[in-house]
């Protein structure tokens, strides 16, 4: 084990802490949040890559080890990256409470990772590409995030490239997870869980997006049927004041209940174009903006059609901006499904890892309520007309290999 | 003291109209989960209109006497609940869930598309558009291609070998006629068990009563699915499959497998664990980290009335041979045939398999799913006496279930080969 000892409420150097017990089955999930992600990496795939290698053993066992200890419990064990942090998940039975929370600290402060391990989780993750590369929505996604956020680690897989995995190794994995415990807050309002290097400086900003330039641009995704179209823009982040209102109006193009929304009901259940259609306005708003994103997937003789169907819809939302009833049944629909957020130990730990790691009260109800309830359609439709510009829009089509390009 | 006893069994009661219903009360947060199941699948199809229950699944959010097309989307979102449906071979089920104070609306929407659903022809013919993009969706997606090829072969002439989804062909079989007439003989009371979950107690009965009491057939008999028996798995010679796609190798295995009430089912849940359940199960060690051949493994077994399958699946790593791992897969099967599990493994996948039973049912909507699907194709207790025979079964039991069903007589072994292997 590492020594450590828990923290005394108030001093600095050691992770911030918080703790909710959760009705319910008598299930622990541990999450431990390290900020900086793949934003902060220098070499594309090294958050991936070191956020995977903390659960592959610590200075005081091995993978194996660490592995079948936990197995043998029952415990399930996952390391994580994402663009704004990396970190670890712990999921066990409640009587194995004591041991999961040492094994975090543990695996979350002194991570082995050793060469042998970071070569072949990098290769691993290489395979992972190629067998992304065989999903015709994953290659067309990866496109339009390219087309909107390039140069930024947005706009390229959390894996990097085949390319750049094999320049990750041991070094840049342990430098990496020394900068992310290092790292001080994100946002000034932030500590970070490991607070003890607050005073040592933010994260490195990566480029700002500015996107390939393209207005449309076509991707051959193979011998398939169907081609896949997404279109948007950017939009704002996470901290823009009308993210709120973003929110009300994802619901209202199609990212409510079953198939509800504008977007949905035009092209699937009006015209029959698509068995999956969706949109929002502010998809992934973080540290980076967001994005308005369409999304759908249907035969390549309908493409056209459908996306028509997709202009026309986003044209009428800021000619007629939506109606009050839309509004109303946002509204009680984004109020009223909050109890599904919170209703289980796991969902809480991810909330209140993400509180921290964003500088968020988002486990305040009455903060989280607030957001939405004084919204009208004024508010509504002033945010549309801000942040929705069909004029500029970007699309990426993915195309059966024979059609690429043909559009 | 069994996991399963911090588990209180359903409240389970038949209505007079014929249905069927389950109450679990968990107010662990204010949210009831209900979840109508028809026990009428693919297999209760005629073969010629496969995809016909999976059809009708979609066609119950397209209008009914209360309800007009997509009005049952919309009234969901308005209450800030949410739903889905889902159809298997054996059964056919939707769920909502909602707020503890608004989740009666469930009650109005399920009476009413049973009573009255509308399968106006227009609608029909929009939906049959919409399933076909379906279709094309999975026929693109490599492991979803690769496993409607697999089943088919591995069932032959089963009415399990169809694929929910249907065919082209089949589905423009499919009109307003067919829809009334399945609809008719299996929406009934009689065939249906309503399970609700969640921040709710016995008031709920008087609710349902209230909603479904005037529902016809009160002298229905139950209904029971498409004429499958629990039959033993299919057998014969080794079978094999093989696409041409994409850029990466895949491999899916089909092994025999017992119905879900046969208590041989847990044994060999057990033994896919101690094969491919984890990072230190026998394939994972052995084809991801010794010989670096595969990415990843898994193993997967479904509840089914009917004969059962088990799926073994592994991704190879890109450049590595498929001959050679299918010739260690076979052996680790062989070796695990003949010679079970250690004591160790045995501990070590029953722990995995109690802790993700207790995982698996973390939300009312978890409890409310595998209830109905228990009451309506099993029996009540079935979840907990499937969780005992977990904790309780000896190594001998397991034996038993990996000589039955690990010898390579009935596989079906399929391939997704990129498209210039040799």
């Amino acid at each position: 084990m590492s020594g450590l000892r828990p923290p005394a409420p108030g001093t600095d150097g050691w992770p911030r802490v918080r703790c909710r017990r959760v009705e319910g089955p008598p299930v622990v999930a541990v999450r431990v949040a390290l900020p900086g992600g793949s934003r902060a990496e220098t070499v594309p795939g090294t958050a991936l890559v070191c956020g995977r290698a903390l659960v592959e053993g610590s200075r005081s066992r091995g993978w194996r080890q660490v592995f079948r200890e936990a197995e043998d419990r029952g415990v399930e064990l996952d390391g994580l990256a994402g663009y704004e942090g990396i970190g670890l998940a712990i999921d066990c039975l409640a009587s194995e409470l004591d041991r999961a929370l040492g094994w975090a600290a543990e695996l979350a402060l002194e991570p082995a990772l050793a060469p042998d391990r970071i070569g072949w989780l990098a290769e691993r993750a290489a395979a992972e590409l190629a067998a992304l590369a065989d999903q015709p929505a994953a290659l067309t996604g990866w496109a339009f995030l390219e087309q909107l956020y390039d140069p930024n680690p947005r706009g390229r897989p959390l894996q990097g490239s085949i390319q750049s995995l094999e320049r990750v190794g041991s070094d840049e994995c342990r430098e990496f997870h020394e900068s992310s415990l290092a790292r001080g807050p994100m946002r000034r309002r932030v500590e970070s869980l490991f607070g003890a290097a607050v005073e040592r400086g933010e994260a490195p900003s990566p480029p700002m997006p500015a996107g390939t330039g393209e207005r449309r641009r076509t991707v051959a995704v193979g011998r398939v049927d169907q081609a896949h179209l997404v279109a948007g823009h950017l939009t704002v982040g996470r901290d823009h004041p009308d993210l709120p209102a973003l929110e009300l109006l994802s619901v209202i193009l199609g990212a409510g209940a079953g198939l509800s929304g504008r977007i949905p009901e035009r092209v699937r259940e009006l015209d029959g174009l698509a068995y999956v259609a969706g949109a929002e306005a502010a998809a992934g708003a973080g540290l980076e903006p967001g994005r308005l994103e369409v999304y759908l997937a249907t035969s390549p003789g309908r493409l056209a059609r459908a996306e028509r169907a997709v202009r026309e819809e986003l044209v009428r939302l800021l000619d007629d901006g939506p109606s009050e009833e839309e509004v109303r049944s946002a509204r009680d629909y984004l109020l009223a499904s909050e109890p599904f957020r919170f209703e289980t130990a796991r969902q809480w730990s991810d909330l209140l890892a993400q509180a921290e790691l964003f500088g968020m009260p988002l486990d305040d109800m009455a903060w989280r309520r607030a957001r939405w309830q004084l919204l009208d359609r004024t508010a509504v439709a002033a945010a549309a007309r801000r942040h929705v510009r069909v004029g500029e829009l970007r699309f990426t089509l993915g195309l059966p290999a024979e059609g690429a390009g043909a559009i | 003291m069994s996991v399963a006893a911090g588990w209180p069994p359903p409240d389970v009661r038949r209505l007079a109209g014929g249905l069927t219903v389950g109450l679990v009360e968990r107010r662990q947060a204010p949210v009831v989960s209900t979840v109508v199941c028809y026990r009428a699948g693919a297999a209760a199809e005629p073969a010629e209109l496969a995809g016909l229950a999976h059809f009708l699944e979609h066609m119950m959010f397209k209008g009914s006497a209360g309800y007009g097309p997509g009005e049952v989307d919309r009234v969901t979102q308005r209450l800030g609940g949410y739903n889905n449906a889902y159809t298997s071979h054996d059964a056919t089920l939707y769920q909502f869930s909602f707020a503890a104070d608004r989740w009666r609306e469930a009650l109005s929407i399920e009476a009413d598309r049973m009573a009255g659903l509308r399968l106006e022809a227009r609608q029909v013919e929009a939906e049959r558009e919409v399933i076909l993009e379906e279709l094309a969706m999975v026929e693109d997606d490599a492991w979803d291609a690769l496993e409607l090829a697999v089943l088919a072969e591995f069932y032959g002439d089963h009415p399990y070998a169809r694929p929910v989804i249907g065919r082209r062909a089949s589905l423009r079989r499919i009109g307003r006629e067919e829809l009334a007439h399945f609809h008719r003989r299996h929406y009934r009371p009689g065939g249906a068990v309503l399970v609700v979950a969640g921040d709710v107690g016995e008031e709920a009965f008087a609710a349902i009563e209230g909603c479904f009491g005037s529902a016809e057939s009160a002298a229905d008999e139950p209904v029971t699915g498409g004429g499958v028996t629990a039959d033993p798995a299919p057998r014969g010679p080794r079978r094999r499959v093989e696409l041409r796609r994409g850029e990466l190798a895949r491999l899916l295995v089909a092994l025999p497998a017992p119905p879900a009430v046969d208590p041989g089912y847990a044994a060999l849940r057990l033994v896919l664990t101690g094969l491919a359940g984890g990072r230190s199960s026998r394939l994972h060690s052995r084809l991801v980290e010794k010989h670096r051949l595969c990415s990843s493994v898994g193993a997967e077994i479904d509840e089914t009335v009917g004969p059962g399958v088990a799926l073994l699946a592994c991704e190879l790593l890109p450049g590595a041979s498929p001959a050679e791992v299918e010739r260690r897969l076979l052996a680790e099967l062989e070796r695990l045939a003949g010679d079970g599990l250690t004591a160790d493994e045995i501990a070590r996948a029953r722990r995995q398999l109690v802790a993700e039973w207790v995982f698996s049912r973390e939300t009312v909507g978890q409890e409310a799913m595998a209830t109905a699907t228990a009451v309506a194709l099993f029996e009540a207790e079935h979840e907990r006496r499937h969780l005992e025979r977990i904790e309780a079964c000896s190594p001998g039991q397991l034996g038993l279930a990996a000589a039955a069903h690990l010898d390579a007589g009935g596989l079906a072994i399929g391939w997704s080969l990129p498209e210039e292997t040799p």
